[in-house]
C-alpha cells in the first residue's frame, strides 16, 4: 500500500492537471476543486469521474459530493485502492 | 435601497396595465419587416422606447428607474416581441443582464453615476462573457483582470455581445488569478469609452438582424476598484444570479414570439379555405393548432413562475423556463410557418421572420444542450427528492423521474455524469414536469382549465416518453459512440479538457 501511495497520488494530480489545464507541479494539495481551480459543481463531478474511469475505481456519487480538495480526491483514491487489494488477498 | 431577486415584490395592476396598452400602441408604429431588412434599430425608435420608459423598467425608482419587478419587465418584453424580437432583445439584455449585476452587486457610487442614464436610455447595457475559444467551457476563458502597480487591468476579446454596439456600460466577466480565488473569475464594470476599449463591425446573423451583435475588445483597460461587481473571485456564482434574470426575460421573449406566431396562424387557418372549407377546420389542422397553444399557455405559466421566484429558487426555474420557452417557441413558429404553406417560407408574410428570429435563443445565455445535462447531472447529484413538494397530478411521473436518478446513481456512480444522454433525458422529463406543474398553479388553470388540462396531460405524457427512453439509452449510447466514432475517423480517447464545463 505504501509503495502505490505516491503513483497513486501522482496520477491523481496527472489527471487533475491535465483536466485543468497546468503542470502538475502547479497543483496544490490544498487546492479546491471548486473555489480554487474555477470549477462549477458539474466541472468538479467530471473531474471525479475521470479520475474514476482512469484509475478504474468505483466512486459513488454521494462519495464524490464530499471531495473538496484535491488531497480529498487523493486519499479517497488511496483508502479505494488499498481496500481492493485488502480484498484481492483475502481471496 | 436595493430590489430582491424578482425586483420589486408587487407592481399596481393598473399601473401594468397602462405600461403594457401603451407599449402595444408604441409597438403598431414599428415595422418589424424593416428593422429586420435594414438589420438596425434606428435612432428614433430607440429614443421613443427611451421616452416610454422601456430602458427603466427593473432599474429601482431611487436611481431614476421604474422600480418594476422581474415579472412586470417579462410582460413588457412579452408585448414587444409579438411585434419585433430584435427590439424586444435589445430592451430585455438591457434590463437583465446588462443592469442587473450593477444593481445587485454594484457599489453606491457606481450606481448612483450609471444607473440614472441607463433609466433615462441614454447609456445602454451589455453584457460580455463569452469568448470565440470559449462559449460553454469558462475555464478556457482568456479575457483576464489583473492586479498591477498601477491597478487593476482588463485584457481579452469577448464575442457575440448582444447590445455591444451602441452599449454605453459592460458588464464583464474576466478570469481574475490575482484576485481572489486562483483560478476565480470576477465581474467588472467597463464603460465603452474607457481607453482600450474597441468594438468590432456588427455581426450578419440568421435571425434577430436588427440587433446588435458585436466583438468587443479590451486591450490594457484600467479599471477602477470601484467598478468591480460583487466580490473578487466569485464572478461566476455572480454570474448565475444576473443569468437567472436573463434567462427569465428571454423566456418572456419567446412567449411574445410564439404568441405573435399563435395569433397569425389562427388569422390564416380560418380564412383559408380549401376543398370549400376553411383548412382550419382539418383534424391535422386542428392538431397543430391545439398543440401550440397548449406549449404557448405551458410557455407563459412557467416564465410566470419563474419571474415571481426569489433569489434562493430562481436559477433552476429560470432554466428551466430558458430550456422550455426557447425550444417551444420555435416548435410554435415551425408549425405556424407549415400551416401557413407556402406563404410561410415568404419572408412578407412575418412567420419566417419569427422563426428566424427565435431560433439563437435555444443557443445563447446557454446552450439548451448543455444547460439540459447540467440540470440531469444535478438531479442524479441530488439528495432531495423532485417528487417531493409536486403537485399530485404530476407525483407518478416525478417519482419515475426520482427512480431514473438513482438508477443512474447506482449503476454508474460518478461517472454518471459523463451519460449525457441519459443525464439529458432526465433533464428533459422535469423540464416538461416543471412546465406541466407551473400549468396547474398558474392563471391560465382557471381562465382556460380545458386547454390547461390538455398542456399538462401532453407535458407528463411528453416526461413519460424520456423516462421510457432511459431504459435503452446505454445500448444505443454505446451505438452512437461507435458510430460517431467511425464518421470522425479517428478520434482521441477523450478531450483535453475532458469535463463539462457551463456557461452563460
Amino acid at each position: 500500500m505504501i509503495t502505490s501511495e505516491p503513483s497513486t497520488r501522482a496520477r491523481v494530480f496527472a489527471a487533475i492537471a491535465e483536466i485543468t489545464e497546468r503542470e502538475p507541479s502547479g497543483v496544490s494539495g490544498s487546492a479546491r476543486l471548486r473555489e480554487d481551480l474555477g470549477m462549477d459543481s458539474l466541472g468538479s463531478l467530471e473531474l471525479l469521474s475521470t479520475i474514476s474511469e482512469e484509475l478504474r475505481v468505483d466512486l459513488e456519487m454521494e462519495d464524490a459530493i464530499e471531495i473538496v480538495t484535491v488531497d480529498d480526491a487523493c486519499a479517497f483514491v488511496e483508502r479505494h485502492l488499498s481496500e481492493g487489494e485488502r480484498h484481492a488477498h483475502r481471496v | 435601497m436595493r430590489t430582491g431577486c424578482s425586483g420589486a415584490p408587487h407592481d399596481d395592476a393598473g399601473v401594468v396595465r397602462l405600461l403594457v396598452t401603451e407599449v402595444r400602441r408604441f409597438m403598431k408604429s414599428i415595422d418589424s419587416s424593416a428593422l429586420d431588412r435594414e438589420a438596425r434599430l434606428p435612432k428614433d425608435v430607440l429614443d421613443r422606447a427611451a421616452s416610454l420608459g422601456l430602458f427603466a423598467l427593473a432599474i429601482p425608482a431611487d436611481h431614476g428607474g421604474l422600480g418594476l419587478s422581474l415579472d412586470t419587465a417579462c410582460r413588457v418584453v412579452d408585448a414587444i416581441a409579438t411585434v419585433d424580437r430584435s427590439l424586444a432583445i435589445t430592451i430585455g439584455l438591457h434590463a437583465g443582464l446588462g443592469t442587473r449585476g450593477l444593481i445587485e452587486l454594484g457599489r453606491a457610487s457606481l450606481r448612483d453615476t450609471w444607473l440614472p442614464r441607463m433609466a433615462r436610455g441614454a447609456c445602454i447595457g451589455a453584457f460580455a462573457a463569452t469568448e470565440t475559444g470559449a462559449g460553454s467551457d469558462l475555464a478556457a476563458m482568456r479575457t483576464v483582470l489583473r492586479k498591477t502597480a498601477d491597478g487593476l487591468v482588463l485584457d481579452g476579446e469577448k464575442a457575440f455581445v448582444t447590445n455591444g454596439g451602441f452599449a454605453g456600460l459592460f458588464t464583464v466577466l474576466a478570469s481574475s488569478p490575482s484576485l481572489g480565488a486562483e483560478r476565480g473569475h470576477t465581474l467588472v464594470c467597463v464603460p465603452a469609452d474607457a481607453p482600450g476599449v474597441s468594438i468590432g463591425r456588427e455581426e450578419q446573423k440568421l435571425g434577430i438582424r436588427a440587433s446588435s451583435t458585436v466583438t468587443v475588445r479590451f486591450d490594457g483597460v484600467h479599471v477602477p476598484e470601484d467598478h468591480l461587481l460583487g466580490e473578487p473571485g466569485r464572478g461566476m456564482q455572480h454570474a448565475q444570479g444576473i443569468l437567472a434574470w436573463g434567462r427569465t426575460i428571454m423566456a418572456a421573449g419567446c412567449v411574445g414570439t410564439a404568441r405573435a406566431a399563435l395569433s397569425a396562424t389562427i388569422a390564416h387557418v380560418t380564412s383559408r379555405r380549401q376543398s370549400g372549407r376553411a383548412i382550419g377546420a382539418f383534424g391535422a389542422t386542428r392538431e397543430h393548432v391545439v398543440s401550440m397553444a397548449a406549449r404557448l399557455l405551458a410557455m407563459d405559466a412557467l416564465t410566470h413562475d419563474a419571474a415571481g421566484r426569489d433569489c434562493t429558487t430562481i436559477e433552476g426555474v429560470a432554466l428551466t423556463a430558458k430550456v422550455f420557452c426557447s425550444e417551444g417557441a420555435f416548435a410554435i413558429c415551425d408549425r405556424a410557418v407549415q400551416l401557413h404553406g407556402a406563404l410561410g417560407f415568404l419572408e412578407p408574410i412575418g412567420i419566417a421572420r419569427m422563426l428566424r428570429d427565435c431560433r439563437v435563443t435555444r443557443i445563447f445565455e446557454g446552450a439548451n444542450d448543455v444547460l439540459l445535462v447540467r440540470l440531469g447531472a444535478s438531479r442524479v447529484a441530488s439528495r432531495e427528492p423532485f417528487a417531493r413538494g409536486v403537485a399530485s397530478e404530476c407525483r407518478t411521473v416525478a417519482s419515475r423521474l426520482d427512480s431514473a436518478a438513482d438508477f443512474l446513481r447506482s449503476r454508474y456512480g460518478v461517472t454518471a455524469v459523463r451519460r449525457q444522454t441519459m443525464l439529458q433525458g432526465i433533464a428533459r422529463a422535469e423540464v416538461a414536469v416543471a412546465a406541466a406543474q407551473a400549468t396547474l398553479s398558474g392563471p391560465s388553470a382557471s381562465r382556460e382549465p380545458s386547454l390547461a388540462s390538455f398542456a399538462v396531460e401532453e407535458l407528463l405524457a411528453h416526461a413519460e416518453r424520456h423516462l421510457d427512453a432511459i431504459a435503452f439509452a446505454e445500448e444505443r449510447e454505446e451505438r452512437v459512440a461507435s458510430l460517431s466514432d467511425r464518421l470522425y475517423g479517428s478520434m482521441p480517447a477523450r478531450t483535453p479538457s475532458g469535463h463539462v464545463a457551463v456557461s452563460p
